[in-house]
């Protein structure tokens, strides 16, 4: 009795290929759905392969990085419009219109307007396209955060990591499809929610891979055992379950399960392989900023993420601890300690792609969950911004992006986008894109129902940024 | 008519000339003449402006707002048909634009308005300054002030005075009480309404009945599902069940699987558990005709039967215990009572309809207002709308407490109602009527009235005990959580938690003294102000300690401190509940038509109307759901439970789609049979142990495995880690109360050093155990009726080099050991009875021994280089038996039954 339900019901990361394949069609007819990871055609031919999310957790200021607003200054201190006042979260400690303490200037052959934050950035102007005018609908980090990893403010749907993984499959079986680099200094608000699969099978979901220490869980065993005995043991195991299955004839399942024990040992040797940074020279570890406090833990991150997507990973997200862009107070430390911990890997990980032919292939994502206010919040020495969602700056590089491009603008201070509005929906119906997919194609049925990272929300894919 | 007065107002040349055209080429076939797909009709502006199910198609001056503008830029409209070119959108777009006509604003427009900004402190609960803002007559009548609002005077009006100012809502209060400031676009309505002499709107919610509701089509209501179950009636034959007749109707059946294999089969199935090498033996060497009846009559008395069969209902609802909802992931510290309220309705065979009563409405069933003090079956009847509590839930964050957030809690609910107890999707009517099955937005919202009287979006109480800074005092009137204050068991309590309270307290005293200093030492060393502890133990090595220490002891004392005994439940909040609208496009901000509490209109031919009797402490719309839903005629309840009844114990169900019924759901493969099964269980009075007997003995049931006989499945996440511990000898059989610990290792993984069933461990959401999780226990969104299924490398992982098998497998060789010595073939023998529940054959004997001595050559020769304090041989035996031991904890057969 193979007959299950096509949704949810048989998953696996192990015997890919034609055997199995065929073996299933054999088995359950070509109805029945196989979740697994084994390379999936895209609805049209795709721009980008794979894709590297730099995510800024807790919502960069887009006044002090990305979108110079002169009028700011001759606003100063004046008090914020009704609209503007009725976002306010903190409502008791809001200040008057803030100008940014930071020099913008044009960059690049393209001319892209950048914050002094940002000068390795500023290197690489004409391979970005800077989106001025994204806008989300929640002013709470968490909510903010489900809708930009699972496209609605309420948490338990599949991130459109999951999403990329279940129409694309991976081209290389010996690594997760979706990797997760999270920062050793401590998890990202919403954790393990940021890479969820919901309620597409879990083999869709982010596997957490760590930098330091064996990268993924149970890799190694922790207890000694010799080789001679592990050996053993695994020839005795071989027997025993070759024996069951030989008495199940037919079963996909069991076979599906003794390729898994195989690839488990194989992802022994290819993931340690490609985590190993230490091959890499010591001109590129600089370029990545390895050989300084402030950048190394990002750096090594960024770069083993362009080794994963070089060895064929579909999907990078490197996360950051805590929300470092989350600026409430003190600003200007603030900003200048994510912007140094961060700008210079970020920077370096396009021009690695780029000399090698990658940065094509590869799209990359750099922002946040939402950006912040253009007034100030708890005026004083120690100020900040509070969180703005109704317009706020991302940048994207690669994978079909046309570099060297402004999208889109906010309003004469930089509070509410105005001019080519791009929808968090938008946003994914555009990375779907660029990868090959059509966002109202991806579906997955679940309950009778249709389901789309893009839910039932209009969404558009921003042509103009495609080259 | 006013419409008709208001075109002259509008540009309608431009209308007329440019915008009709197109909109009659390419729009009409759907939206004109007779056909009003979605309520709209897009002839006549006034049509437009009315708008249809998803409100108005157009905002004037505001084409980006602008509904009919999004879903032709979008391609969605035409639907199915060639998208608008360029030139015909530009004209769309300007003509909006320059569009100025406002439509005018009535009581449903301020209502949207004031229930989210202002109820919360001028309502139901509060009417602060005397004002009450609810209706019409209060808001003329004002408070204490004075008039608040001069119909046609909008200067006149003291409400709009100062909303316009900003004084309303107070922005001091907005934050605790999770509203904002009015927009201007908010500000403008309220002052049009004002302007336009207050106009108010015929509210009187629309009457229904079976015979003549326009939504549901006869044809609606004859879909197999929607319709009562009717019992076949058979030729009995002899030997053979009904269930076994019915079931050959469809296929053959094949040989009963060996006595061992259904041993085993039967063990898990009723206890989650391996049968002991004693419990087979036993069986093995019984010689009554009937030990397999017998067997199966004793495990249904198994107090671990109520374990197993929770789990399956646990995830049907979404049982956690925690929020969920934000990063911080809140515990639910008194969710277990309802987990044990589950567990022990099953052990004690609950019938099903009084257990889904209990559980939709136990605070109905008795004025627990008026009772002195709750027996302990009353606390069980409080303690079973637990049912209710389970979605997740934001709103105890300020952040994260608005009207949207409040309305995914109740549609949370619904869908675990939904899927769980109805198999029925209803989530798609939240937003638009339901496309596949005839669910009106109507039906969802009169189901969301059922609820408002205990969660009432605009006089919203905290999910989280204590509260975390959203009202001021933590009692029945300001957490979602009763008190029994006048039990004995809660003074108990209180009493003997006082001291370590106390103890708490003074470590906490220490901690902030020491903050003090070191905070006085920064400000003088580092010129830093408003350092928070953490930035302070970043900085101050000695200081990180010190905490660090302190901490650890105010952690161990409130280990000791005993949970109250408080109820996580679901009540009434009062009289006068909210009235309920119908929200276009699930959006909070735009109202439809008021509708009363009610259920989906397409269920009610077949069954008894939906009637509501008052009570005197509650609003009895709940307990007229559940009288509803447990009505002998349902056409659903008893199918949907006799589905995973038989899912349970055959991996599918009959209906293969167990939470979706309906036409988008899978059609039933042995419809008589799930039909039969379902008339006979409400005929049994609903007996839940019979159901599960008649299936047991069936032999359908006892046919061998295979591909057309029973089949193979893994066993799951739970078993897997609970079996180890009990072929460990370590399983810690201790039932019920608070959730054991678990713990995150520096790697990332989520590990208990608790030796209970898995069930009584805490599961939350954001740190799920990583075994369970790998091997498949869901992720709840809300809820999970079928779990998935996975084969993955991670899974070999864990079992290889993860402690808990590793561990486990050296326990597991100590016990054999302990109990038969060093000689290998009975060591073997008995590892096999524990794992596989049989003896090991004659080769695999020979195979298995011949590994197990090899085994312990290689181990004696590595500890000879270590050199351990024990003997090298006993240790060498025991660490190669566990080694094989270990190997029997991998292979297939120990994680598959057939």
């Amino acid at each position: 009795m193979l007959t299950r339900r096509s949704f949810f019901s048989r998953v696996s990361d192990g015997l890919m290929g034609a055997a199995l394949a065929g073996l299933l069609a054999e088995d359950l007819g070509a109805s029945e759905a196989m979740y697994d990871l084994t390379p999936k055609r895209p609805h049209h031919a795709p721009r980008a392969k794979a894709v590297i999310q730099l995510f800024m957790n807790g919502g960069p200021s887009q006044v002090d990085l990305f979108d110079h607003k002169p009028a700011l200054e001759k606003y100063a201190g004046q008090p914020p419009s009704r609209d503007l006042a009725a976002e306010v979260r903190a409502v008791t400690d809001t200040g008057g219109l803030m100008p940014s303490p930071y020099k913008f200037s044009r960059h690049g052959r393209s001319g892209i307007e950048l914050s002094e934050l940002l000068p390795h950035l500023a290197g690489v102007a004409d391979d970005i396209c800077v989106i001025r005018s994204m806008y989300t609908t929640h002013l709470a980090h968490e909510a903010a955060l489900y809708i930009m990893h699972g496209g609605r403010i309420v948490p338990t749907r599949p991130t459109l990591g999951s999403w990329i993984s279940y129409g694309l499959g991976s081209v290389n079986q010996n690594l997760p499809a979706y990797v997760v680099l999270d920062d050793p200094r401590g998890p990202p608000t919403n954790f393990i929610q940021n890479w969820q699969s919901g309620w597409l099978p879990s083999v869709y979901q982010g596997t957490r891979v760590r930098s330091e220490g064996s990268p993924i869980l149970n890799l190694r065993s922790k207890q000694e055992c010799p080789g001679s005995v592990v050996e053993l043991s695994r020839g005795l195991l071989k027997r025993m379950d070759t024996r069951h299955q030989e008495q199940h004839p037919g079963s996909a399942e069991l076979q599906a399960r003794i390729a898994n024990y195989e690839l488990a040992a194989r992802m022994q040797m290819e993931a340690t392989d490609a985590l190993d940074i230490s091959g890499e020279s010591a001109a590129m570890m600089a370029a990545y900023g390895l050989n300084d406090e402030n950048t190394a833990s990002y750096g090594r991150r960024c770069l083993m993420a362009r080794r994963l997507v070089e060895r064929g990973v579909r999907l990078v997200q490197i996360y950051i601890e805590g929300q470092i862009w989350d600026n409430h107070n003190n600003l200007r430390p603030g900003l200048e300690y994510a912007c140094g911990k961060t700008d210079k890997p970020a920077a370096a990980l396009i021009r690695d792609l780029k000399n090698r032919g990658l940065l094509d292939s590869t799209l990359v994502v750099w922002g946040g969950e939402f950006g912040r206010l253009p007034i100030a919040q708890a005026p004083g020495a120690n100020v900040g911004r509070d969180h703005g969602p109704s317009g706020f700056s991302i940048w994207m590089a690669g994978g079909g992006i046309r570099g060297g491009t402004v999208h889109g603008a906010t309003d004469e201070i930089g509070y509410r986008a105005v001019e080519n509005k791009v929808s968090v929906h938008d946003f994914h119906a555009t990375v779907l894109h660029l990868l090959g997919m059509n966002h109202r194609n991806l579906v997955f049925q679940r309950d009778g129902r249709n389901e789309r990272i893009t839910d039932e929300f209009p969404a558009q894919v921003v042509t103009e940024i495609v080259a | 008519m006013m419409w008709c007065a208001l075109f002259s107002l509008m540009s309608a040349g431009v209308f007329e000339d440019q915008v009709l055209p197109i909109l009659r080429a390419r729009c009409f076939s759907c939206h004109g003449g007779t056909e009003h797909s979605g309520g709209l009709s897009l002839e006549t502006l006034e049509g437009i402006l009315r708008g249809g199910k998803s409100g108005s198609a157009i905002l004037p001056g505001r084409p980006a707002d602008s509904l009919l503008l999004t879903m032709v830029v979008s391609g969605k409209m035409p639907s199915g048909k060639p998208k608008l070119s360029e030139a015909e959108i530009t004209a769309i777009r300007t003509w909006i634009e320059a569009e100025d006509y406002q439509p005018p604003v009535t009581d449903r427009h301020v209502t949207a308005i004031f229930s989210a900004k202002c109820w919360v402190c001028h309502g139901r609960h509060r009417k602060m300054g005397g004002l009450d803002l609810r209706t019409r007559e209060t808001i003329f009548r004002g408070g204490k002030s004075g008039t608040s609002v001069v119909p046609g005077k909008p200067e006149e009006s003291l409400l709009l005075r100062r909303i316009e100012r900003q004084e309303m809502p107070p922005p001091k209060m907005q934050e605790q009480y999770a509203v904002r400031g009015l927009t201007d676009d908010e500000v403008e309505k309220v002052r049009r309404w004002i302007l336009g002499g207050a106009p108010a709107e015929d509210e009187t919610p629309a009457a229904l009945s079976v015979t003549n509701d326009p939504a549901i089509r006869p044809k609606d209501r004859e879909f197999w599902a929607f319709r009562t179950p009717e019992q076949p009636t058979l030729e009995p034959v002899e030997g053979r069940s009904p269930l076994d007749l019915l079931m050959e109707e469809k296929k053959a059946l094949v040989p009963a699987a060996p006595d061992l294999t259904l041993l085993r089969r039967v063990y898990f199935d009723l206890t989650g558990l391996p049968p002991s090498p004693e419990d087979v033996e036993a069986f093995d060497s019984d010689k009554d005709p009937g030990r397999y009846e017998n067997l199966v009559d004793r495990l249904l008395n198994s107090p671990h039967l109520g374990e197993r069969m929770a789990q399956g209902w646990l995830d049907a609802v979404g049982y956690s215990d925690s929020e969920g909802g934000t990063s911080s992931d809140q515990v639910r510290p008194h969710a277990w009572r309802y987990r044990d309220y589950v567990i022990r309705s099953f052990n004690a065979n609950k019938p099903f309809d009084r257990f889904l009563t209990e559980q939709i409405a136990g605070d109905e069933l008795f004025d627990y207002r008026a009772a002195a003090s709750w027996t302990p079956e009353q606390m069980e009847l409080l303690a079973a709308t637990g049912f209710w509590r389970t979605a997740p839930d934001s709103t105890y964050s300020t952040e994260q407490n608005f009207v949207q957030e409040r309305m995914d809690v109740i549609a949370g609910q619904l869908e675990v109602l939904g899927t769980a107890v109805m198999g029925m999707s209803l989530g798609c009517a939240r937003c638009h009527d339901h496309k596949y099955d005839p669910i009106p937005t109507r039906d969802y919202y009169r189901l969301v009235a059922i609820l408002t009287p205990a969660f009432d979006p605009f006089s919203w109480l905290p999910p989280v005990f204590p509260c975390l800074g959203v009202g001021a005092n933590c009692d029945e009137k300001t957490t979602r959580y009763l008190r029994p204050e006048n039990n004995p068991e809660w003074r108990e309590t209180l009493a003997f938690n006082a001291p370590i309270e106390q103890r708490v307290s003074e470590l906490k005293q220490q901690l902030e003294d020491k903050a003090k200093s070191y905070r006085e030492k920064a400000r003088i060393e580092k010129k830093l102000t408003e350092v928070n502890l953490c930035e302070l133990e970043a900085i101050f090595e000695p200081f990180k300690k010190e905490k660090a220490a302190l901490e650890e002891q105010i952690a161990k004392e409130k280990t000791r401190l005993k949970p109250l005994p408080l109820v996580r439940a679901l009540f009434d909040l009062g009289p006068d509940p909210p009235p309920t609208h119908i929200l276009m496009r699930g959006e909070t901000s735009s109202l439809g038509a008021l509708v009363s509490p009610g259920v989906p209109s397409l269920l009610s031919a077949s069954t008894r109307e939906y009637r509501v009797q008052p009570l005197p402490h509650s609003s009895g719309r709940r307990l007229a759901l559940a009288r509803w839903l447990v009505h002998p005629e349902h056409p659903l309840t008893a199918r949907v439970i006799v589905n995973r009844i038989w899912q349970h114990h055959f991996g599918t169900g009959l209906v293969a789609s167990p939470g979706n019924f309906g036409s988008m759901g899978v059609a039933p493969s042995n419809q008589r049979l799930l039909d039969w099964l379902a008339v006979e269980f409400v005929k049994s009075g609903w007996d839940m142990k019979a159901m599960h007997r008649l299936i047991l003995i069936s032999k359908t049931y006892r046919q061998q495995g295979g591909q057309d006989g029973f089949p193979l499945r893994r066993i799951e996440a739970e078993s897997v880690r609970d079996s180890i511990l009990s072929m460990a000898g370590r399983l810690n059989t201790t039932q019920f109360g608070p959730p054991d610990a678990f713990k995150a290792l520096p790697d990332g993984e989520v590990v208990t050093d608790s030796t209970r069933r898995s069930i009584y461990v805490s599961h939350r959401r954001t740190q799920p155990l990583s075994l369970l999780e790998t091997f498949d226990q869901p992720f709840l969104s809300p809820n999970c009726v079928e779990r998935g299924h996975s084969v993955v490398s991670s899974q070999a992982l864990h079992l290889m080099n993860g402690d808990l098998a590793q561990e486990n497998s050296r326990f597991m060789a100590g016990r054999i050991i302990d109990r038969v010595g060093d000689d290998e073939s009975s060591q073997v023998e008995r590892a096999y009875l524990l794992a596989f529940a049989r003896k090991p054959t004659g080769e695999e004997m020979k195979s298995a021994t011949t590994a197990l001595k090899r085994m312990q050559a290689e181990w004696l020769k590595t500890l000879q280089n270590d050199k351990p304090a024990e003997p090298l041989g006993k240790r060498g035996h025991w660490l190669a038996l566990a080694t094989l031991c270990h190997t029997l904890i991998n292979s297939a057969e120990f994680l598959y039954i057939d």
